[in-house]
């Protein structure tokens, strides 16, 4: 779906959520005729689990978007095994192949990207515009971070990862 | 040479665990006994020691290398108990399991986040006993006589290159290679970092021919050099001997640059490692 020049996604388990209680609402609707009386504002309030995941998908996508010519601009080329606890805080961008894909039914998707040095786990907060699958060949912007904020080894924080087709 | 500043350190930090049930325990207790003595009007004031303990074990996840971000919050819940009113019977139920959580949590910090202290932040002297460290003691030797001009340029060619900031380290190390009296290995290992930093820097693959070690240099090499046939591997290798040697000479000839080489200890273990 677009709105406007961004392509938003909802993510598979808020299409499920509503899924689950819109078919919970049916069947209470059926077995109690009490719960009629409700409808007036339990049906907008099932049509609110859409809107709210795709109105935060729009905001943080659009966001995104802005953040990419800065990105683009001020991010240094590196190799995976040569990021480090000193590169916290850096705009890197590192090319590579992806290994695994997790949390991508949360819109929440958290890569594995390797090159020829090293593997390092790339967070990303919202959809990518592209889907991205296992082996594909890619390119990323984003700023080194701990995992856990205060703890944890480097990870990127990613804001730009789209396909290429040269080898990293 | 510093056993007995970290036993001393360690003993602290033994007490400091013990005194959270004390004080969280203890101070329900009194509370408790100055209740029935008729001198504390309400019982969520004898929820003060809990609260105190909660800041305590937050000060102890603090100063560890890894995080534990249950107790770091804990001060919060113990705040709220002693500023919200409550009845005598559920404060005092409700304050003996919020003692019984922050004894529950000090053990798990003490085990599972291990007891000892976060080495930057007190200030430590000397490496950590791992591999890094055994490679550093033995160019000992060969590097023992560097200056320390020399030492401070491993340094920071040796940082800026952990750093990112590839242009900056392949200025310090031409630098380096060429001041004078510094030893012919070292004056090597500045000319390897110095063609990966701006190879690295341009986005350049690795070249045909490359910058390398001498033979004679094996006894310094931190890593072995893999099959002649690995060309991507031997270049990689060469580049992790020249950062490892140069952050042995800045160990030994640059003391001052020491807690900032300590801080990059994770950097070195990972090119030793990998």
């Amino acid at each position: 779906m677009k709105i406007g020049t961004i392509d938003v996604k909802v993510s598979n388990i808020s299409i499920g959520v509503f899924v689950f209680f819109t078919l919970l609402l049916i069947i209470a609707a059926m077995m109690d005729t009490g719960i009629r009386p409700h409808l007036i504002w339990m049906i907008p309030s099932l049509f609110l689990l859409l809107v709210i995941p795709v109105a935060l998908n729009y905001m943080s996508r659009s966001q995104y978007k802005d953040l990419e010519p800065t990105y683009e601009k001020e991010a240094k080329t590196v190799r995976v095994r040569l990021i480090n606890e000193s590169m916290i805080g850096k705009i890197v961008r590192i090319e590579g192949v992806v290994e695994r894909v997790h949390f991508q039914f949360l819109n929440r998707p958290q890569y594995s990207v390797a090159d020829r040095s090293g593997a390092i786990s790339v967070k990303m907060f919202t959809t990518p515009p592209e889907d991205v699958k296992v082996k594909d060949i890619v390119e990323v912007y984003g700023q080194v971070i701990r995992r856990y904020m205060l703890t944890g080894e480097p990870v990127i924080n990613c804001v730009i990862i789209r396909k290429i087709d040269r080898k990293p | 040479m510093t056993d007995k500043p970290d036993k001393l350190r360690n003993n602290r930090i033994y007490y400091l665990e013990a005194l959270v049930p004390v004080l969280a325990f203890g101070s329900t207790l009194s509370g408790i006994a100055l209740w029935e003595a008729g001198i504390l009007s309400e019982i969520q004031y004898a929820a003060a020691g809990s609260f105190l303990a909660s800041c305590l074990l937050a000060y102890l996840a603090w100063y560890r290398p890894r995080k534990d971000i249950v107790s770091l919050t804990t001060p919060l819940y113990g705040f709220i108990f002693l500023v919200t009113p409550i009845d005598y019977y559920q404060g005092i139920l409700l304050q003996l399991f919020y003692a019984a959580g922050l004894t529950t949590l000090v053990i798990r910090l003490h085990f599972r986040f291990g007891a000892g202290a976060d080495d930057r932040s007190h200030g430590r002297k000397e490496l950590a006993a791992t591999p890094l460290r055994t490679y550093v003691e033995s160019t000992r030797d060969v590097l023992a006589g560097l200056e320390p001009a020399g030492g401070r340029n491993a340094s920071m060619a040796f940082l800026y290159f952990a750093e990112g900031e590839y242009r900056k380290a392949a200025d310090v190390s031409h630098a380096g290679a060429c001041h004078e009296g510094t030893p012919e290995p070292l004056v090597r290992a500045f000319g390897i970092l110095r063609q990966h930093a701006e190879l690295l820097e341009k986005n350049l693959p690795r070249p045909v021919t490359y910058q390398k070690f001498l033979p004679a240099d094996a006894a310094l090499m931190a890593k072995p050099l893999p099959a002649a046939d690995q060309p991507d591997r031997e270049f990689d290798t060469m580049m992790d001997n020249a950062l490892l040697l140069l952050y042995s000479a800045a160990w030994h000839a640059s003391e001052a640059d020491r807690p900032i080489l300590i801080a990059s200890q994770p950097f070195a273990n990972k090119l030793l490692e990998a």
